[in-house]
């Protein structure tokens, strides 16, 4: 089967930010949260049940992925799961981005935005 | 902090039951990891910060559980027919719209369980309020957190003022101090108006003005030139609230001259307004030197109070470790004041609420109990209902609805139900709030306002949504469990029996809850009572008191001092009513007092520290006889004690008994701490309750105010009749002497007993308060479960009246089955007040806190109310007409 990637748009804020966390590479849910609220500036902190409640959901749209369970070093956590993109999950992030690329295109053009110099 | 935070974390564990199984299991481990780290990340930065995180995971975990049940319901039945709501939103709209109908189809339910939670609520904010002003803010300070108070340590005796030369030494030779500050308040004379007047002053230096934030409004405040003594100069500073009440806001009151204890003073400038001292909140500064008792700034003298404020990163150990390293060196270089003299530290914070931390828990734990048995209170109610809607959700359930999504809709109508308590709780919190600011005025510490704000609002809310979860949880989990076919097949009547354990042990925990708050309560109220019966050791009836202090500048000798004490009695024994008066340096429970070691002749000399400590006071001929303290061997003080006669002294009872146990103590010669000579024992007294009506026996004695005469001294004067009726002839006598000299404190003594036993009274009535509601929320718990108990088996009843039974009996046989209940409810209530009253202990005078007695009467009272409540529905069912009960359903 193959879903058409349109139809998960829009994405919900915590939802394009997890897709955006993932982007470098497999991470635990604790890492997500914590490159989210850094990269939001603190203005998205995603509790437990937001980010896993938004991650069953994902996993099942085939947006994410569990990565196999890989031998563990000594130290790692027995509890932690690591997620990655799945290619379906990157096509919809690629086709979020575009689309909100576009309205920030109108906004600048209606003069709505401005660019922050050096920001 | 440790235990608290893996409490916090079990809690949270507790709390995802509100998710489905099948969420928990996959996902339950990750979301307790990732709270577990943010809490821990959330403790670094304190306790508000803990607080704050808790309440967001709080929020996050009952923002997002009904989704997770919309989830878990169309996971299980993939292929349902009925349309999948697009968004998690429609759905929870849904269930509003619902909830919001099904609230409004059964007023009397909707309003009596609001009422019973806005209860609950209402008084859990207002307390939190409370809890919030005084235990959590922060001190009103510039870096507060860092502000620590300086105490003197005496061999083993801490918290005593610091000596002024010392606190110089330490202030410029510490190494984890930003800066330290020193006062010490004192009334002060001011004089020039109409009529002489007190004012509250208080002698600082001039760092002590920044560590407080007392920023000027107008001219400036001092220099540290002018608080030192070698330049000490004449200026003072008003603070905005004195400017505005005594000089009518005057621009130009900068440069104005004020006659403060005799002496004139320049206004430099006025303070911005609500500035306070850990001693309240003063009228005027005055540079420290200006402190008028003599030997207050001399060294061996522990005369101020210190506080200062650490350097950012500093311990607390080691800021302690730093000075307590000066203060030995001080002992090694001035031993013959400094001996036994150490430091110690306290957070400034603590020492300002420390003493109010356990009232204040024990409050907020009683109206949490309230609280806990409202939200029973519903649930049973939600039941009762639950049973009375089993068709309608029998309907639903065969039309497709999951059992995820029936328990989400129950859900919802709890938390609507308790948002709507919530709402109405806030009102009866702003009122509570504003009744608990004006009993509380006097014992708040830095002007804490109390008011309902942001964190108020914050904490009704989580609370508002904790309670639709607890009583909720039941009726959805009920709900949830029954089978379609059964519910369908099953009589409205028969339904109600598969509630009735839950409903009987809600029940039970409602009333056990009662009988331990009720437990509390009773132990705390008799504990008052004790306290009220204390034997102050004098009368206390037509009593009257006034306080004085001569400016020292005016009155510069002993004999200037003794010869205006000496008219002054002259003048007030001669006022018509007075019966008898005379002065006392510190009159009992008036809040002043000292103490000192004392040497006794003849014994070998002990270390500092072990002497005995003796309050000592001063007065004059005849205090004994106007109090109404029993002379039990030897002489008042007379006329002939003059200052150059032998010095004599009184001791009660106590001192005498436990210093010379088998000799008379007349005669026997004892030394004073920084006094030379060797005062002659001519009399025994029995003692008096001085400090506090809870204190043990105190060491006391008395020396006549003419060989020691001190410029502050306190009326004591015995009335004909009520002394309040005396007040303006007493000023005016004492006035006939030196007409600049104020009076204040003018007091009859049952005010002083009273504001004695303001405190735990404060306590009891708020506990009794809450008590008396836990009972009738028990009451009425017990009474509707009976009460539809008995709808429910009316046909039985009917039955039994048809075969003969008579009323009386079937009375029994009701009142029996709830008096089961309570029994059940009164065994495990016991065993929990055992265990609550053990946190009371430290809070209990003159009562155990297993005491039998107070245990008895709040159980039968418990058992009576409770009795009357299982009463009323049996008479109704007693009095069943058996024909229309047979035909009933």
């Amino acid at each position: 089967m193959a879903p058409d990637p349109r139809g998960q748009l829009p994405l919900t804020a915590v939802v394009l930010h997890i897709l955006l966390a993932l982007t470098d590479g497999e991470r635990h849910g604790y890492a997500i949260a914590q490159e989210i609220e850094e990269t939001t500036a603190g203005e998205i902190r995603t509790g437990p049940g937001t980010l896993y409640g938004s991650i069953q959901r994902m996993l099942a749209a085939s947006l994410v992925e569990e990565t196999a369970p890989r031998r563990r070093a000594a130290d790692d956590d027995e509890r932690r799961r690591y997620y990655r993109l799945t290619a379906f999950g990157k096509r919809v992030l690629e086709l979020e981005l575009q689309r909100l690329s576009r309205i920030v295109r109108v906004a600048r053009a209606k003069r709505l935005l401005h660019d922050t110099v050096g920001a | 902090m440790m235990a608290r935070l893996s409490m916090l974390l079990r809690s949270y564990r507790a709390a995802m039951l509100i998710y489905p199984q099948s969420f928990r299991a996959r996902f339950g481990d990750e979301m307790a990891e990732l709270a577990a780290e943010r809490i821990a990340r959330a403790r670094r930065s304190g306790r508000v910060a803990v607080g704050r995180e808790a309440a967001a995971l709080l929020i996050d975990l009952v923002r997002t559980a009904p989704a997770e049940w919309s989830y878990a319901a169309r996971a299980e039945r993939p292929a349902a027919v009925h349309a999948t709501p697009r968004d998690n939103m429609d759905i929870v709209i849904q269930d509003l719209r619902f909830a919001v109908r099904g609230l409004l189809r059964r007023p009397a339910f909707t309003v009596v369980a609001a009422l019973t939670l806005a209860l609950g609520i209402g008084a859990n904010t207002a307390i939190f309020s409370v809890v919030n002003a005084i235990l959590i803010r922060p001190i009103p300070y510039p870096n507060g957190d860092r502000m620590v108070t300086i105490w003197g340590v005496q061999g083993t005796q801490g918290q005593n003022g610091v000596v002024y030369a010392d606190y110089l030494e330490w202030r410029a030779q510490n190494r984890t101090f930003e800066d330290m500050g020193a006062y010490r308040g004192q009334s002060v004379n001011l004089t020039g108006g109409d009529t002489p007047d007190r004012v509250f002053g208080m002698f600082v230096d001039a760092s002590f003005l920044r560590l407080v934030g007392a920023t000027p409004i107008q001219g400036r405040v001092f220099t540290d030139a002018e608080t030192q003594i070698a330049t000490k100069a004449p200026v003072a500073v008003i603070t905005a609230e004195t400017w505005q009440s005594r000089f009518g806001s005057d621009r130009a009151i900068i440069g104005r001259t004020l006659v403060l204890n005799g002496q004139p003073h320049t206004v430099v400038g006025v303070t911005r307004p609500h500035v306070q001292t850990p001693f309240g909140a003063p009228d005027v500064f005055l540079p420290i030197p200006y402190y008028p008792n003599a030997s207050g700034l001399q060294r061996g003298t522990r005369g101020i109070s210190a506080l200062g404020t650490l350097k950012p990163g500093v311990s607390f150990e080691n800021a302690q470790r730093d000075l307590r390293a000066l203060a030995k060196q001080q002992e090694d270089a001035y031993p013959a004041t400094n001996k036994g003299f150490g430091v110690e530290l306290q957070s400034l914070k603590d020492q300002l609420v420390g003493s109010s931390r356990t009232p204040i828990y024990i409050v907020f734990g009683a109206v949490f109990i309230v609280l806990l048995i409202a939200c029973a209170n519903v649930a049973n109610l939600q039941l009762a209902r639950g049973a009375a809607r089993h068709r309608e959700l029998s309907v639903r359930a065969a039309l497709g609805a999951g059992r995820g999504r029936i328990a989400q809709q129950l859900l919802t109508e709890s938390l609507l139900l308790s948002l709507a308590g919530g709402g109405a709780g806030l009102a009866l919190a702003a009122l509570g709030t504003k009744y608990l600011a004006t009993i509380l005025v006097d014992s708040l510490p830095l002007g804490a306002d109390i008011r309902v704000d942001g964190p108020a609002l914050l904490f009704a809310f989580t609370v508002s949504i904790v309670s639709g979860v607890l009583f909720g949880v039941a009726p959805a989990w009920k709900a949830s469990r029954t089978n379609v076919q059964d519910m369908l097949r099953a009589r409205t009547g028969a339904a109600g029996y598969g509630h009735a354990a839950t409903r009987n042990t809600l029940v039970v925990v409602q009333l056990a809850l009662s009988l331990a708050l009720l437990s509390c309560a009773g132990l705390l109220t008799r504990s008052l009572m004790e306290l009220q019966r204390v034997r102050t050791g004098f009368d206390t009836k037509n009593l009257m008191t006034a306080q004085f202090r001569l400016p020292a500048v005016k009155y510069d000798t002993p004999d200037k001092i003794w010869a205006m004490f000496d008219r002054a009695v002259i003048e007030i024994r001669a006022v018509p009513g007075v019966q008898s008066a005379a002065l006392v340096r510190a009159f009992p429970l008036s809040g002043n007092g000292e103490s000192y070691p004392v040497t006794i002749e003849g014994r070998a000399p002990v270390a500092v520290g072990d002497a005995p400590n003796v309050q000592v006071n001063s007065i004059t001929p005849q205090y004994f006889s106007t109090m109404g303290i029993p002379r039990l061997a030897g002489r008042d003080f007379g006329a002939s004690d003059t200052r150059t006669a032998l010095p004599v002294i009184v001791v009660n009872d106590e001192l005498a008994k436990k210093t010379w146990p088998n000799t008379s103590a007349i005669g026997k010669r004892i030394q004073l701490t920084g006094d030379d000579r060797w005062w002659t024992i001519v009399g025994v007294v029995g003692g008096t309750k001085h400090f506090t009506l809870s204190e043990n026996p105190l060491l006391q004695a008395y020396i006549p105010h003419a060989q020691r005469p001190q410029i502050f001294t306190t009326l004591a004067v015995r009335t004909t009749g009520d002394p309040l009726l005396l007040s303006k002839s007493i000023r005016e006598a004492i006035w006939r002497v030196d007409r600049d000299q104020p009076v204040w404190g003018v007091r009859p003594m049952d005010q002083l007993l009273d504001s004695a036993v303001g405190a735990p009274k404060l306590i009891v009535r708020l506990t009794v308060g809450f008590a008396t509601v836990a009972l009738l929320l028990g009451a009425i718990g017990i009474y509707g479960v009976l009460s539809y108990t008995m709808s429910q088996r009316i046909q039985e009843v009917g039955i039994r009246i048809a075969l003969g039974a008579e009323s009386r009996q079937v009375v029994r046989m009701v009142v029996g089955e709830g008096m089961r209940i309570v029994g059940v409810a009164i065994a495990i209530g016991l065993a929990g007040s055992f265990a609550a009253a053990q946190l009371l202990r430290s809070q209990l005078f003159g009562v155990g806190p297993a005491d039998v007695l107070t245990f008895s009467i709040v159980t039968v009272l418990l058992g009576l109310v409770a009795m009357l409540a299982c009463y009323l529905p049996a008479r109704r069912a007693s009095r069943v007409d058996p024909m229309v009960a047979l035909r009933a359903d």
